[in-house]
């Protein structure tokens, strides 16, 4: 036998996954090694959808950042706006009125909920459910469509301010989360029952991709995928910001870390997510949502149109940018993947010195070789939907 | 289906730094171990099936009996034909408010052309009379816009509205999505309602 | 002997037309409104004549069109010969399957004895096992032949998985053949007269069987691992095009009805109707057409409800396309040869077993 083996002559396929293919839709590249369907190596080439974020950041006002962060995390824009937002706050240290951090809670969770129905939905794709992936896509819209009518567009949003919020609830918002919710629940149910039970996703995803939790952690696993490995580690809990501390809501966590656990923890975040969402609704109290601070936040529309001192103050802070005082602050939110943190550096001009975004995926996509390799060609396909790994995110 | 762990025995809970009542770890492993029906794919292909055959004839029931109110069951829309209904927080193309007499607002102060984060507005003010003045040219390269809604926010004179168009911005060419302001000029009776949505967003409504 | 030629001439007109000319396109458009009106869509509406739309049954003669004048596209490095010979290979075995496969009885008309299967063969089932082997080549030269990775690894697993599921597709047939003791499928069609004695109630593991494997050698989702799209961009044939392309994708339909026409036949009674003997159906219209007409108006009932089962088996194999998830490559090899293949041994057995008992 040996000797046969010997003389055949074999050698290892080299193939290239990405940048557009099916599979990679984060525009990321894939350089497999194969023997015959396993995989023996793999490199993970990222970096086809950099736009020099932080370096454009440098260059415009603390204000005109907040439509580019839109474009980081795009299936969950508002959690980055907020992300942002929080973090120059921190910088001015300054402190929002209570209506403006619910207002923020309802926005951070929506785009949670889109961001993991999309995460579920393209892994069923992915794995050929075509069925499951339009069920929630279908419930995704009516998520957007609530986000829409809060923020005035679909994906790019551009809500959040520093200081405040773009506007208030329209009006009948709450009769519209109500039946969207509705909506969201009865497909959740029908996507439950076609994926989770059945014996052909089972085992596409389990025991796939799994890590220990101390590996996870040493490659800095933060979000859905850290908590599948059974860290209860959410910044919402840890290290509460807006009015989370507030809210009644379970982190749910998984065991092994593979793909089914991951897949089973954003099941579960996409139903507490609705649950605070509600919370949120019900406990808002009333009153401004701005801060009373015309170099931070603009006043109202009247006393520009009507006083030379609001006019000038609104030209002052348009022209030459908010002007935290010199500094540097880190800031990090639960992103839709993870810990999402801004690192800012403030030399007291308008501008940001430097923005730097700690990307959640980031971390995830590193560890890509060590989940696969070994494994089969198929099973790069639910391991890399369950990364999540966002392009506009990762590469920046 | 899962029970409320407080993970007291695992040293992460230590790491996180959270009280087991306020974390509210739960887990989501439903089991371990597929039961043989499970195991036989039959039933649950079986259940599947009749998931989606209820979505078919549910939906095609809706086909042929539409619900009251709308036009079918499903959700999609024939785009072209029908359309949806735009909340009025919807931002479109930019689009410049005129005078009554057809001159434009804009006193071409520049607030816009600083803020807009795409840099795709550009002005040259001008004097119409001495201390008069106004954008001699305003160019909006929609190929650049991002539709932020910024412009409309700082504008100091509601001279700049977000409307709700949003057909016809596709071109085969650059240079025609580079806007300039007759083409941008709307009547104010025309975005009226935007003007009003502007006016009640930014006001003392919101402090 | 003209009688005869034109009678087959006559058949074989009637099946291609069915087949080719009504299936191949309206299953596409099938497949893309039931898929659309199952996931909360409308589905493909676009193409119209004039402003009428026919709820996009016109895509499929957009589509016809497109990819008839599409360039035939063929890799630098490809192997000429056996890229332009793969969807031929592909293509003839899923039309002239339906050659053996009984739409209806036999009947007496004018005379003559008019039995409708265009070859009625002693060795019936076998004449496909035959084709569907021959099925293989196909794909696995477009695999090999494209020099490309991709279609290299796709033909690599349709060799796999299509060969080792005709042998469990096999002995889950034995099972049926034993019961019914005759390996011609007019034989098989004709013994379900009885709605007991229908296939499905005398073999039900072995119809499981023969579903699963024929879905699986037909390469359709849960077995779609030869053309996976998310993992192998599109399989064998990622490097064809146009009119090449279109007959890949019409062979697949084309074994599509075919697997039907066959769950019919061996399963579902055939073209009879549940509690109504071939008799019966001949002496209902007997009363009002004549004994020739009332053979006619028995043939036309019969052919049709042989149509109508394989439309509804069409609608079945459809459904579960679009329910579920595929398997892994290394899955659905175990699948065959730990699951299948000694569940209908196991079939096997106990039907002969049970059949000499009787």
């Amino acid at each position: 036998m040996s000797e046969i083996s010997k003389d055949l002559h074999t050698e290892h396929m080299v193939i290239n996954m990405g940048p557009s293919h099916p599979v990679t839709h984060g525009t990321v590249k894939f350089l497999a090694t194969l023997e015959g369907e396993t995989i023996i190596d793999l490199d993970v080439e990222i970096g086809y959808l950099h736009r020099g974020f932080e370096k454009m950041c440098e260059n415009s006002t603390w204000q005109q950042v907040i439509p580019y962060t839109d474009r980081l995390n795009y299936v969950s824009p508002l959690i980055n706006n907020t992300g942002y937002a929080l973090a120059v706050e921190k910088l001015l240290g300054i402190d929002v009125p209570e209506r403006c951090k619910y207002l923020r809670v309802i926005a951070c969770e929506l785009s949670r909920l889109s961001d993991h129905l999309t995460n579920v939905a393209a892994a069923g794709l992915e794995l050929g459910a075509f069925t499951a992936f339009l069920y929630f896509v279908e419930a995704r819209e009516l998520v957007w469509d609530l986000i829409e009518a809060l923020c005035g567009a679909r994906v790019t949003v551009n809500y959040i301010r520093i200081g405040g919020l773009k506007n208030d609830l329209p009006e009948r918002f709450e009769e519209k989360v109500k039946y969207t919710f509705k909506e969201v629940r009865r497909l959740w149910k029908d996507v439950d029952k076609l994926l989770t039970k059945n014996r052909i996703f089972i085992d596409r995803v389990r025991g796939v991709g799994a890590i220990s939790a101390e590996e996870a952690i040493a490659y800095g696993f933060t979000g859905p995928c850290l908590r599948a490995c059974g860290v209860p580690y959410d910044v919402r809990k840890a290290q509460p910001y807006l009015v989370y501390d507030r809210m009644d809501f379970e982190v749910p966590i998984g065991e092994t870390g593979d793909n089914y656990d991951k897949y089973l923890v954003r099941m579960e975040e996409i139903q507490q997510s609705m649950r605070i969402v509600e919370q949120a609704l019900a406990q808002m109290p009333d009153g401004p949502i701005n801060v009373r601070m015309p170099q931070v936040r603009m006043e109202p529309k009247e006393k520009i149109y009507s006083r030379i001192d609001s006019l000038i103050y609104h030209f002052k802070t348009v022209i030459e940018g908010i002007k935290p005082p010199p500094g540097e602050v880190y800031l990090a939110v639960e992103g839709g993947n993870g810990e999402l943190g801004f690192y800012l550096v403030s030399d007291g001009s308008g501008k940001p010195y430097k923005c730097r975004v700690r990307p959640p995926c980031f971390a995830l996509t590193a560890a890509m070789p060590r989940l696969v390799k070994g494994r089969l060609l198929a099973d790069i396909v639910p391991t890399f939907d369950m990364i999540n790994m966002i392009g506009g995110e990762c590469d920046r | 289906m899962s029970t409320t762990t407080g993970l007291g025995q695992s040293p992460y809970s230590v790491q996180v730094g959270v009280p087991a009542a306020v974390l509210k770890a739960k887990k989501v492993r439903r089991r371990l171990d597929l039961t043989l029906w499970e195991k036989l794919y039959v039933a649950e292909i079986v259940r599947g099936l009749v998931i989606t055959s209820k979505h078919f004839f549910i939906n095609m029931l809706g086909f042929i009996f539409p619900p009251a109110g709308k036009k079918r069951k499903v959700f999609t829309v024939y785009y072209p034909e029908e359309k949806l209904t735009l909340p009025s927080a919807y931002r479109g193309r930019p689009v410049l408010v005129a005078h009554a007499d057809g001159s434009e607002k804009c006193v071409a102060c520049g607030l816009c052309e600083k803020m807009c984060p795409a840099h795709a507005i550009s002005i040259v003010a001008a004097e119409k009379a001495p201390g008069e003045r106004y954008p001699a040219r305003y160019t909006l390269d929609l190929g650049r816009c991002v539709y932020c809604g910024y412009c409309e926010e700082v504008c100091p004179k509601e001279a700049i509205v977000m409307s709700d168009e949003y057909q016809g911005l596709a071109q085969g060419d650059r240079n025609l999505l580079r806007f300039q302001k007759e083409q941008l000029l709307r009547p104010e009776g025309k975005v009226k309602t935007r003007l009003y949505f502007v006016r009640r967003i930014y006001s003392k409504w919101n402090y | 002997m003209l009688a005869d030629l034109i009678e087959s001439l006559a058949k074989i007109v009637f099946i291609f037309t069915v087949n080719v000319g009504v299936f191949a396109p309206i299953l596409g458009w099938v497949e893309r409104k039931q898929s659309a009106v199952m996931q909360d869509r409308i589905g493909a509406n676009r193409a119209d004549i004039l402003g009428f739309t026919a709820i996009g049954l016109f895509h499929s003669l957009a589509d016809a069109v497109k990819l008839l004048t599409k360039e035939d596209f063929v890799p630098a490095n490809a192997n000429k010969f056996f890229h332009t010979l793969a969807p031929f290979i592909a293509l003839v075995p899923a039309i002239s399957a339906f050659a053996i496969i009984p739409f209806g009885g036999r009947y007496e008309l004018f005379g003559r004895e008019i039995n409708l299967v265009i070859a009625d063969l002693d060795v019936g089932i076998l004449y496909v096992f035959a084709l569907a082997g021959l099925a293989t080549y196909g794909t696995v030269l477009a695999g090999w032949s494209s020099r490309s990775n991709w279609s290299l690894l796709g033909g690599l697993r349709a060799s796999a998985q299509m060969l080792s599921y005709e042998v469990a597709m096999g002995l889950s047939i034995i099972g049926i053949i034993i019961v019914y003791g005759s390996l011609r499928l007019t034989d098989i069609g004709a013994a379900q007269e009885n709605f007991f004695r229908w296939g499905i109630f005398l073999q039900p593991v072995g119809f499981i069987i023969y579903m699963t494997c024929a879905i699986a050698e037909n390469k359709r989702i849960p077995f779609d691992i030869p053309e996976a799209e998310s993992e192998l961009v599109a399989g064998y044939f990622t490097e064809y095009s146009g009119m090449k392309f279109v007959m890949f994708w019409m062979a697949e339909f084309l074994e599509m009805v075919t697997i039907s026409a066959i769950v019919t036949t061996l399963f579902f009674g055939a073209w009879h109707i549940p509690f109504v003997t071939d008799a019966m159906l001949l002496s209902w219209f007997s009363g009002f057409a004549g004994p020739n007409g009332a053979a006619a108006l028995a043939m036309a009932v019969n052919i049709a409800v042989f149509f109508a089962k394989v439309s509804f088996f069409i609608w079945l194999q459809m459904t579960i396309r679009w329910t579920l998830p595929r398997f892994r490559y290394d899955q659905v090899m175990r699948m065959c040869w730990k699951m299948l293949l000694p569940l209908s041994l196991i079939n096997l057995s106990i039907t002969g077993l049970v059949v000499l008992l009787l």
